[in-house]
């Protein structure tokens, strides 16, 4: 098990590699998207805070619409076609359950990630979404399995 | 099937109809959404292509002033080596906010790419605010103003303070702190610098006595590519990235800030930073605990 290479992603960034990679993540509210090309072996996952960017803060991968899109161009730059990949969701927990003026942001945070991926025909093969605990989640670029276990309340 | 009265059916009527009029609320709202977002892109585009034009200003015109000042000086007689001097001071001020601008540039491209991440270190604060200082020192100078700084933490007897955060993005935030300050005080003031810690967070603020901002400018000076005065005309340099760099690298250290100011007395930045910790929640550094929990479930 040794050959994986590590890399922790951080909230905000997105990752994709044609290397053997074991990324892992932990996800509150936020919602993690794993695409994997099965005929490239091609692995890439983000970490998106909110659903929807505001048009005014740096287009960065924080928001869902942007990182979906910068994913996906990112691993058609690394030689995969749009029509193989497919995508595990995870996250989008409740956790600031107490609080209802949360806004329910991680159920937006999922709902975005269906919504964009039917309209570009990506096929959800797997998802483990919303709930009232976090995740950690550790995603294997070469064979697109994803490891995943609940964790007790944190905000992420 | 069952039959239903009529007062069952009407019922059941009523009931999907109110059903129907929720979902077509749903999507009015959400067509809505389309709509705004659909017009902040607009804007959006708009503001970059204004942004393109103004960054290129920014960047050839140093240039031009860089190559023709470097001309004059190998044209320069001997004996008149006092010109000199003020042209490589000239040089070095037009690099110095190149270089600057251009950091910016490239670390707002990485974040869009979402590839910043934190690199934590024991940073020096003194050293690294000092760093930060000395090196606008000759653009304050320029402008006859003081820079004052008021380190406030008290840390065992001659030993350094000594904080677990990213000192790279700490120096940019800084830079940007201390740079818009310079560009909006009045010539012979002073820029205070106040740093204090307590046990989990360190803040720094950055005072000005320029020309403030108004309240209502001031939820929006964080937008990127936004200059209060993107006139032609503006006497002030600057893309208008700065702030929203230093939201997003603040964001990524968990980091905040806070303006304080009133239009025509100036302006204070408080920036707030948390301690980093070394393991990340979940995760210790060496990784060992992740392999292969029992409990884990396969996807």
């Amino acid at each position: 098990m040794n050959q994986y290479l590590q890399h922790f992603l951080y909230p905000s960034t997105l990752f994709a590699s044609k290397e053997p990679y074991m990324v892992k993540t932990i996800l509150g509210s936020c919602v993690a998207i794993c695409l994997w090309d099965p005929v490239a072996k091609i692995g890439g996952i983000n970490h998106y805070m909110l659903p929807n960017w505001n048009g005014n803060d740096l287009a960065s991968p924080k928001y869902g619409n942007i990182a979906i899109e910068k994913l996906i161009e990112r691993m058609v730059q690394l030689g995969s076609r749009r029509e193989n990949l497919q995508a595990k969701i995870f996250g989008g927990g409740d956790l600031i359950a107490a609080d209802r003026s949360a806004m329910l942001i991680g159920e937006r945070n999922i709902r975005v990630a269906r919504i964009m991926l039917e309209e570009k025909n990506i096929p959800v093969v797997a998802s483990s979404t919303g709930g009232r605990k976090g995740r950690k989640i550790l995603f294997f670029t070469d064979s697109g399995e994803v490891r995943h276990k609940f964790i007790d309340k944190r905000t992420y | 099937m069952t039959n239903l009265s009529d007062r069952q059916l009407l019922k059941e009527l009523k009931d999907r109809l109110q059903e129907r009029s929720k979902y077509e609320q749903e999507i009015k709202l959400l067509s809505q959404e389309l709509q705004e977002v659909t017009k902040r892109f607009k804007e959006s585009e708009a503001l970059k292509s204004h942004f393109i034009s103004n960054i290129s200003n920014e960047i050839v015109n140093p240039f031009t002033s860089i190559l023709g000042l470097s001309k004059s000086i190998l044209s320069v007689e001997k004996n008149d080596w006092k010109k000199v001097v003020s042209m490589v001071a000239l040089i070095h001020s037009e690099a110095f906010n190149l270089d600057f601008q251009l950091k910016n540039i490239f670390v707002a491209a990485k974040i869009e790419a979402g590839e910043v991440v934190p690199n934590i270190a024991k940073v020096n604060i003194r050293n690294v605010i000092q760093t930060i200082i000395d090196s606008f020192s000759l653009v304050a100078r320029k402008m006859a103003i003081e820079i004052e700084f008021n380190f406030n933490i008290e840390y065992g007897f001659g030993k350094n303070f000594y904080f677990k955060t990213d000192s790279e993005k700490m120096k940019l935030i800084l830079s940007n702190m201390l740079n818009n300050a310079l560009k909006y005080s009045y010539k012979d003031s002073k820029v205070i610098i106040n740093v204090t810690a307590d046990e989990d967070f360190l803040t720094i603020d950055v005072q000005d006595f320029g020309t403030g901002i108004s309240e209502k400018n001031q939820k929006i000076i964080f937008e990127r590519f936004k200059r209060l005065d993107s006139g032609i005309n503006s006497i002030n340099r600057g893309h208008g990235l700065g702030l929203s760099i230093t939201k997003a690298l603040l964001d990524v250290m968990g980091g905040s800030i806070e303006i304080n100011s009133k239009k025509g007395e100036g302006s204070t930045f408080t920036v707030k930073v948390p301690e980093a910790k070394n393991v990340v929640d979940g995760f210790s550094g060496e990784g060992n605990d992740i392999f292969f929990d029992d409990d884990d479930e396969i996807f």
